[in-house]
């Protein structure tokens, strides 16, 4: 699926291969750009049609009594008060649907709470393919991505302060040999002097958050003052920066593309105003990006992935399976 | 105090300026004490009156208030079913009183046992990024602070206290077999166990090696500690009032529920020091001390 | 007459005739007086809860920031960048004080001191509260604490004007000095100790009175619906509360007297609030709904003409959600970094309050089946409940689920789930209950068009209202966002509309009070709805005499409930 759509996307828009915003009218979820997303987004549906079903269950039968036992359809009330075996239904059954929730939920749970580990993937992935259990490495390999896994993780530490992001990228040193950091600034302030045309509303940013597509990332989130929380909907991470406290968790996105997030703990004036861009680009523009920001020219840097080239498309299916 | 055609035992309050005076008084209290510390209304911080004022207003109601309660338990309002019902108040407002006190627990074992939790714990403590964190946390007491050895003057306020708990009761016994010698004896004596159990806390906290501001151990331990030591103080000044009570042959064989509760009330403080004096005192000090 | 001597003057009776006008409404000790007392507060305090959730409303119509500039700039004369400024700051208080009114001055004082006050002792058949001066300190406490928010709000906050502005919740270190340093927060933080302390006395009173004030032959298991509701409230409350206050001073020391409890310079924990505040509360919700549970109880009974079905399961069932309401606090805490099988642990732990929940609902429906229902205002607020109820219950299975919550938490989507259970929930059972027992308290009729009018509109209204939030919320639109990007645009002007519809139905309340005021229908009997309404509050005149039960009434020892 995440194939089909990275192809559909490839041929039918051009650079950025994808934006993710919020679409106006929309219904339902930001599309999906990482595994943990479609995850989500798959059970979602399934919890969906669950209550959907339970909410039109309870309304066909408080509409049906309403007609049925009307005053005008039933003159005289029955005096019954218990039914021990509709008791018994109605406890039972919830909890046994509570019970297939709660084994689709923790699987999920675990995927994307639980860090991977990277070493263990690869050698997963080998020993099944070794052991000629292709359906079983399909399986894997569709939550696990030993390609990725080898080339290790992107670390990046995010820290929330009013009212902005800082980025520091744990694995690449700058000039002065201290690792790279920079602040990201909402362009938006709700004020009149607001720059225009520089980007979706309230989502743009100065120096956005750029990352190679197709690598494990993994975020440590902390913050300077009060709590913030990090989160990219199409991402469907979200974890609390928190003074004193330092949060971890991972994403991988396969698709080139812009992805906006915002803030999501309330943290003060500009609580609206401190948002996440993040540019997912391929991993030679990636690499183009980090060599400006390292001379420390960040305006040239962002330039850089000011247009965001998708992948070529020879790369992306040789890299499915 | 019933009307002609009333057939119950319920106590029927008379009309009351009280409650409104009460919460009066918690209003200005409470501005007074925003003034005294932040300053309101042009008013400089530190700005005392306006709380001082409040207390006085606060005393003022619970004076009025409970003496009405002594005149109306006097004079035949409280009937065996108002009397039950007294009783399951007091109960529920000692259960309540403990939640409180939850509460201190709550953040003395988090700090003290779960503080790893705070970095990495949840994720992966290997990771060295956590380490700096896990060093910084996983010490409570944090180094350079002295605690207390719980076996000087923690210890032997844990046999006043117990010992006071004995003594309660013996003046209870005595009061309920009409030994009011023994009963006035007794809760003497409870009530200068009290007062030695405050004395001493007084005395342990000008020797604390930490202070409240400005160091966490310092804020759970006396929080924790200084709400306790309130208590006593609340405890000894009902058991007092028992006390002139009794001199006043207010308390009867038959009738002395301000004694019950007051006697409940102190047994409550005991068994919440009991937990302090193990679980701030003695664990910590085992378990920490002895690992330096 | 010295005021001591009031209350202290025995020979003095006044139980057979009413006390003067002071006496009677400001040294009450009396139930009913004291629970009309507290449903006045309610409604002074809602319309402000209500005005406040206006301009929040308001504000979102559209993209930009709009009415609180344009409020800044004319009410109080700021100009450029500090009008913006103070617009932002203004609209985080307004946030903030409308989740905390309504919550503490609306809904609990409604349903708990309101109702609870007036009906408790009329349907277990006691003379009073068991504490009747202890209950009126608690409305008067209740009160105080309203002005202490009410003046919070108008005190020097944070760096961006006055007021607190940093939601209900009160998280460190928004709400310690590092965010708001002024008095504002101070204020606050003493007005919910103090409603806190009342909300304790009350909780004593009603299960002191619920426990030693039945009428002979009224065991546990004959108690109407609703005292068994407020006794499981009242136990939620008792438990709940103090642990708020302790978090409540801590946070008060922080800010004053340097401890560090949630300042991480010191080695505190801003997290360890979070989880004090939420196991007080969780339960918190609890207690709004579950007195709505009992009265919607009564409704659908006394509208069927049938008894309540399965009785002890519904009586158990709120037993049992109070319960697990304990020990499911972090689920509201997904996203602050917990252990991973921690919050696996507290997946399950929710999930399972959704069993008794069910057997609620489904109980009400087996009540209504086989009845002969007769459509009056009561039980069409009691229907909307419980259909609303449904959709607001089934998207907190939703949001139980920790891996999906990582996406929808603190986003729209969690606005309109608890808007769901609290504001049309909670809110209609309120409304269910206010005409239920309308001329049992006032002792005049109301207006049957204008009630209805007054149902289908905000039942329309709030839907329209809260209904697209959830797409907003799965969307990706975050809570408390003074401003939007576009893409966010048509949902917000639909639920703004939404609002607009809910203001035409309140204003239609007033007036249906103000018609019922004026042209004061007298009732007829003490029982309105006829063979269906059981309970003991029926027996009586409407309105039911000063002092009740002079002699106490014996229940049937072989009838139901």
């Amino acid at each position: 699926m995440r194939h089909l759509t990275a192809a559909l996307s490839a041929c039918l828009f051009a650079a950025p291969a994808w934006a993710a915003l919020p679409e106006d009218g929309a219904l339902n979820f930001q599309p999906a750009a990482t595994r943990i997303a479609e995850r989500v987004h798959e059970f979602h549906n399934v919890l969906l049609w669950i209550i959907t079903l339970i909410t039109a269950l309870v309304t066909v039968l408080l509409v049906w009594v309403m007609i049925r036992y009307s005053k005008a359809a039933n003159k005289t009330p029955r005096k019954f008060s218990h039914n021990t075996t509709v008791e018994v239904i109605w406890t039972v059954v919830p909890a046994l649907i509570l019970v297939g929730i709660a084994s689709l939920s923790f699987p999920n749970l675990y995927y994307q709470n639980v860090t991977p580990n990277l070493g263990q993937i690869a050698a997963t992935s080998n020993a099944l393919l070794a052991e000629g259990k292709t359906a079983e490495h399909l399986a894997y390999t569709k939550n696990h991505f030993p390609d990725a896994a080898e080339k290790g993780f992107v670390n990046v530490k995010i820290q929330g302060n009013q009212w902005n992001w800082t980025y520091t990228y744990m694995d690449i040193q700058d000039e002065s040999g201290s690792a790279l950091e920079f602040v990201s600034n909402g362009l938006h302030k709700g004020r009149a002097s607001d720059p225009v045309d520089v980007g979706p509303r309230n989502l743009a940013t100065d120096y956005p958050m750029v990352i190679p597509a197709g690598r494990y990332i993994r975020y440590y989130t902390a913050a300077a003052d009060v709590i913030h929380a990090f989160t990219v909907p199409a991402f469907a991470v979200k974890t609390d920066a928190i003074p004193g406290r330092l949060n971890e968790g991972w994403f991988l996105v396969d698709e080139p593309g812009v992805y906006y997030g915002q803030c999501s703990e309330i943290c003060g004036i500009d609580h609206a105003y401190m948002p996440i861009e993040v540019r997912v680009v391929t991993q030679a523009q990636f690499d183009r990006w980090a060599e400006l920001m390292k001379t420390g020219d960040f305006d040239a840097a962002a330039a850089s992935v000011r247009e965001v080239a998708a992948l070529e498309s020879d790369t992306q299916f040789a890299s499915s399976n | 105090m019933s009307g002609g055609d009333v057939k119950h035992d319920y106590h029927l309050v008379n009309p009351s300026p009280w409650p409104l005076l009460g919460s009066l008084a918690v209003l200005t209290l409470a501005i007074g004490a925003v003034t005294y510390m932040k300053g309101l209304f042009g008013m400089p911080e530190g700005t005392w009156w306006l709380m001082a004022i409040g207390f006085a207003m606060v005393f003022w109601v619970m004076f009025g208030w409970w003496a009405s309660v002594v005149k109306e338990g006097r004079t035949g309002d409280h009937t065996p079913v108002v009397e039950i019902g007294l009783r399951y108040g007091m109960i529920l407002f000692i259960v309540s009183e403990i939640m409180f006190f939850v509460a201190w627990f709550w953040g003395f074992f988090e700090f003290s046992i779960f503080s790893d939790a705070r970095v990495g714990g949840t994720w992966d403590a290997a990771n060295p990024i956590f380490q700096e964190g896990l060093e910084r946390f996983k010490q409570f007491p944090p180094e350079g602070v002295t605690t207390f050895d719980p076996f000087h003057l923690p210890l032997m306020n844990t046999l006043i206290l117990l010992l006071s708990g004995t003594t309660v009761t013996w003046a209870h016994h005595a009061l309920q077999h009409g030994d009011m010698k023994g009963a006035k004896l007794g809760l003497f004596i409870t009530i200068v166990l009290g007062m030695a159990f405050t004395a001493l806390q007084v005395v342990e906290y000008s020797h604390a090696g930490f202070t409240y501001d400005g160091t966490l151990y310092g804020s759970a331990f006396f929080m924790a500690t200084g709400f306790h030591g309130a208590h006593v103080v609340i405890g000894t000044i009902f058991l007092t009032v028992c006390l002139i009570r009794m001199y006043a042959g207010n308390l009867t064989p038959k009738k002395h529920l301000g004694f019950e509760f007051a006697a409940w009330y102190w047994h409550f403080v005991d068994v919440v020091w009991l937990f302090l004096f193990a679980f701030v005192y003695v664990t910590p000090y085992l378990v920490f001390e002895a690992g330096k | 007459m010295p005021m001591d001597e009031i209350a202290l003057d025995h020979s003095h009776d006044a139980h057979d005739h009413k006390p003067g006008f002071v006496t009677r409404w400001f040294f009450s000790t009396n139930h009913k007086d004291i629970g009309t007392l507290y449903l006045v507060f309610a409604i002074i305090a809602g319309i402000v809860g209500y005005s406040l959730s206006g301009l929040i409303r308001w504000e979102l119509a559209e993209p930009g920031i709009g009415p609180m500039l344009w409020i800044q700039t004319n009410f109080f004369g700021l100009e450029g960048d500090a009008a913006i400024t103070a617009a932002k700051h203004f609209y985080n208080v307004v946030i903030s004080y409308h989740g905390l009114v309504m919550i503490f001055f609306m809904v609990m004082p409604a349903l708990i001191g309101g109702f609870g006050n007036w009906f408790v002792p009329l349907m277990i058949g006691a003379p009073d509260m068991a504490f009747p001066r202890m209950n009126n300190i608690s409305l008067w406490l209740t009160v105080g604490a309203f002005i202490l928010a009410c003046i919070s709000m108008v005190v020097p906050g944070g760096p961006g004007g006055n007021g607190f502005g940093g939601g209900w919740t009160l998280y460190p270190p928004l709400s310690s000095t590092v965010g708001h340093p002024g008095p504002a927060m101070d204020l606050l933080i003493l007005s919910l100790h103090t409603a806190g302390i009342a909300s304790i006395l009350g909780a004593i009173n009603f299960i002191v009175t619920i426990l030693n004030m039945r009428a002979p032959g009224m065991t546990m298991h004959k108690m109407p619906l609703f005292a068994w509701s407020i006794l499981v409230t009242a136990v939620l409350l008792l438990l709940a509360l103090p642990v708020l206050a302790g978090a409540l001073t801590m946070l008060l020391t922080d800010r004053n007297f340097g401890s560090q409890f949630f300042i991480p310079n010191g080695g505190g924990d801003p997290v360890m609030f979070q989880h004090l505040f939420w196991f007080f509360g969780h339960p918190e919700v609890y207690i709004m709904i579950l007195p709505a549970f009992g009265i919607v109880s009564h409704i659908v009974s006394t509208f069927s003409k049938k008894p309540i079905f399965g009785y002890l399961g519904m009586a158990y069932a709120m037993v049992s959600i109070g319960v697990i309401g304990f020990v499911v606090w972090a689920h509201h805490m997904y996203t602050v970094g917990m252990n991973v099988d921690l919050k696996a642990y507290f997946v399950a732990a929710t999930m399972v309050i959704a069993v008794p929940t069910g057997i609620k609902i489904f109980s009400w429906i087996a009540t209504m089946w086989g009845g002969s229902i007769d459509f009056k205002v009561p039980m069409l607020w009691a229907i909307g409940f419980i259909f609303l109820f449904t959709v607001g219950g089934v998207t907190g299975v939703v949001l139980a689920n920790a891996g999906v919550d990582h996406a929808l938490h603190d986003t729209y989507y969690v606005v309109a789930h608890f808007h769901y259970v609290l504001s049309l929930g909670a809110v209609f059972g309120l409304f269910a209950g206010w005409y239920y027992w309308f001329e049992k308290m006032f002792g005049v009729k109301y207006n049957s068009i204008l009630a209805g009018l007054h149902f289908w509109l905000m039942f329309i209204g709030s839907n329209v209202l809260f209904f697209p939030q959830h797409f907003l919320g799965l969307q990706g639109m975050p809570r408390r966002y003074i401003d939007y990007n576009e893409g966010f645009s048509t949902w917000h002007y639909v639920s703004s509309i939404g609002y607009a519809i809910t203001l035409v139905a309140t204003i239609i309340f007033f007036i249906s009070i103000a018609e019922a005021a004026i042209r004061r229908r007298k009732a007829t009997s003490g029982n309105p709805w006829g063979e269906g309404a059981t309970t003991l509050e029926w027996t009586l005149p409407s309105p039911p005499p000063f002092h009740q039960y002079n002699e106490l009434p014996v229940v049937n020892t072989k009838g139901g409930h």
